[in-house]
């Protein structure tokens, strides 16, 4: 196992494997962790397996608990039945949709999310890893304990890192920690009691969505969901705002009765999906990024066809006062639509992905738009502009990584936008009152970001920015001969995004590798 | 200085320093001074003030210095306890490093 691991793997390879089917006469699940995990794990007084009985995760959580007894343990299992279990396992002990609020960026794999988590779990558990990974996990008291016990024998340099040193770690661990995880974070809950006796959703059925990818901006398309077993046949059609159309197709697993992953194709390049979807079903909503390099996506949402009206969107977002457009309302059950705001229309014709309005306001034109069909309704979905106040990069805070060269983790790029404001009612740049326009068209560049990175000519070594997409793809891995000591391709850049006399600035860190990145970092 | 000899690049450049009365711009875990120590602890992506200047670079210099004690093992692979074998077949890091594999098996997805 971990001669082959040493080797790395071929990015792409587990979307082909997502595809594994689950037998439609797959063995009992309760059975299958009796086979599988009861060789060590004992049977208590009730029957339920040490350890396992006293937890609930997301689906990634126990796929990385299954992984760490094949890695840290031994254990053999087919890659079926390990998909069986996580099925089983997010399907009995997962978490409830409300008990992932806040904390779904870990799973969708968000690059630049600058987390901010309190004493004393701070220093005592995201100095290390996420927060989000102790948030997305349930654990009665004892479990909680073990988990602690766990780490300190897995890990035992911990309590001599900064951090650990400078405190009585292990009992601040077993006192304040516990206690504080076990009532925060508590292993029977309502929210979980209530999800798992509510009624689910089916994910088959049509999907209408807008999202954006990586190189070709803003989009469109359907998705159509179809399958009596697991994992479902996703097939459907993309367009971007420039027109051009690709056919999708894929496969998807549901877990816990929401959350949706799906790998797909778009236009011969494979794609991921985590979503959750609505309690109700009504729509689906999370990242959507490229598989072989999880930095770059974006937000992805869609409505389901068949309950009526509803809006997911308006492609393009975004709209230059003065042009000529057509603009896609996209959605479902969309006969007439009416525009209030900067422009005031109705009508628009209907089409698979809801329908199209032309519009061309008028040179001088600054608002947002809201649209209403029938019940359904986007305030403030589409905004028209003549000019631009002040611009921002978001994230402001990105992160990049160097790759490749031989080396099995690849390079890990970083992409921005640039967002438009007008100052509001106050007349000035920067203040609360400001008025997001939304994603514009900018021209990217980077600079040394201080004076330590113009020394060590960061701009030079880190990699090179797209001057129109805002993707930064990072240099090189390895010792740099041509660097003061050989030092990384890393660097310190400021990103800077204009457009006409007006600019935006961000910060990018471009840093090491990491060779250990699993689902939940 | 007298009875100390300076035995890598760094500690010579630190020799330097003093005979030409610049320690003032001696500054610890700066990548111009590159080195590395475990009590200073820099980040593994960031360094203390938020920049890159001050990690612990080239990161393969002392690479091992991180796995083995199981320093940040979040982002290492520890060979303490869960990756015994991750390093065995790359002694020399700066010059193996394209031999050492990510650990989280490409088989496994949700």
């Amino acid at each position: 196992m971990i001669e082959r691991l040493r080797k790395g793997h071929a990015a792409g390879l587990a979307g082909l494997l997502l595809l594994t089917p689950i037998p439609g006469l797959a063995q009992d699940g309760a059975t299958l962790l009796e086979e599988n995990c009861a060789g060590c794990h004992a049977p208590g007084e009730n029957g339920a397996l040490s350890r396992i009985a006293g937890q609930r995760k997301s689906p990634e959580g126990w796929l990385m608990t299954i992984v760490r007894m094949r890695l840290f343990h031994g254990m053999e299992i087919d890659n079926d039945v390990q998909s069986q279990l996580v099925h089983y396992l997010a399907d009995t002990q997962g978490l409830a949709p409300s008990e992932t609020e806040g904390y779904r960026y870990i799973l969708e794999r968000e690059p630049a999310v600058v987390e901010e988590i309190d004493a004393p779990l701070g220093e005592m558990c995201s100095r290390c890893h996420s927060g989000a990974r102790v948030a997305l996990q349930r654990r009665t008291q004892d479990e909680w304990d073990l988990h602690i016990d766990f780490h300190v024998g897995q890990w035992p340099t911990l309590e001599y890192q900064a951090l650990g040193r400078d405190r009585e770690w292990l009992k601040i661990a077993r006192e304040e920690v516990v206690p504080m995880l076990a009532e925060k974070y508590p292993f029977e809950t309502e929210a979980w009691s209530t999800w798992q006796s509510a009624e689910k959703s089916d994910a088959n059925g049509t999907w209408v969505f807008t999202t954006r990818l990586p190189s070709k901006g803003e989009a469109y398309g359907t998705l159509e969901v179809s399958g009596e077993t697991q994992p479902y046949t996703v097939a459907g059609t993309l367009k971007t705002a420039n027109g051009d159309e690709f056919a999708v197709s894929g496969k998807l697993n549901v877990y816990t009765g929401y959350e949706w992953r799906a790998n797909i194709e778009i236009g011969g390049t494979t794609y991921r999906q985590v979503l959750a979807m609505s309690e109700d079903g009504s729509t689906v909503s999370g990242r959507q990024f490229l598989h072989a390099e999880d930095s770059l996506g974006a937000a992805f949402k869609a409505v389901k066809a068949g309950d009526g009206p509803a809006i997911a969107g308006v492609v393009p977002s975004t709209l230059a006062a003065g042009e000529a457009t057509t603009v896609q309302i996209v959605g479902t059950d969309l006969s007439s639509i009416d525009l209030s705001g900067a422009v005031v229309a109705s009508g628009g014709t209907a089409n698979a992905y809801g329908a199209a309005i032309e519009l061309s306001p008028d040179a001088g034109t600054d608002g947002t738009v809201s649209i209403a069909a029938g019940d359904a309704s986007d305030k403030d979905g589409l905004a028209v502009y003549s000019h631009i106040d002040s611009l921002k990069v978001e994230p402001e805070f990105g992160v990049a990584r160097v790759g490749g060269g031989g080396g099995s983790a690849g390079k890990v790029p970083a992409r921005f936008d640039a967002v438009g404001y007008w100052n509001g009612p106050d007349g000035q740049a920067g203040t609360e009152d400001d008025v997001r326009i939304g994603i514009i068209p900018a021209t990217w560049s980077v600079a040394a970001f201080n004076e330590e990175a113009e020394v060590l000519k960061d701009v030079e070594h880190a990699g090179e920015m797209d001057t129109s997409l805002g993707i930064f793809m990072p240099a090189v891995a390895g010792p740099n001969p041509e660097r003061p000591f050989s030092t990384n391709n890393a660097g310190n850049l400021k990103v800077v995004a204009t457009n006409g006399d007006v600019s935006g600035e961000g910060q990018l860190i471009v840093t090491v590798q990491r060779w250990n990145d699993p689902p939940i970092r | 200085m007298r009875h100390l000899k300076p035995l890598n690049q760094k500690a010579d450049k630190v020799v330097k320093a003093v005979e030409t009365d610049n320690m003032d711009e001696v500054r610890a875990m700066q990548t111009v001074v590159a080195g590395c120590a475990s009590t200073l602890d820099p980040g593994w992506e960031v360094d203390p003030f938020g920049g890159v200047a001050a990690l612990c670079q080239p990161m393969e210099a002392d690479l091992y210095g991180c796995s083995d004690p199981c320093w940040w093992p979040a982002q290492v692979p520890d060979t303490i306890n869960s990756y015994k074998d991750w390093n065995a077949d790359a002694d020399n890091a700066g010059k193996d490093w394209r031999s050492l594999g990510t650990v989280f098996p490409s088989d496994s997805e949700t």
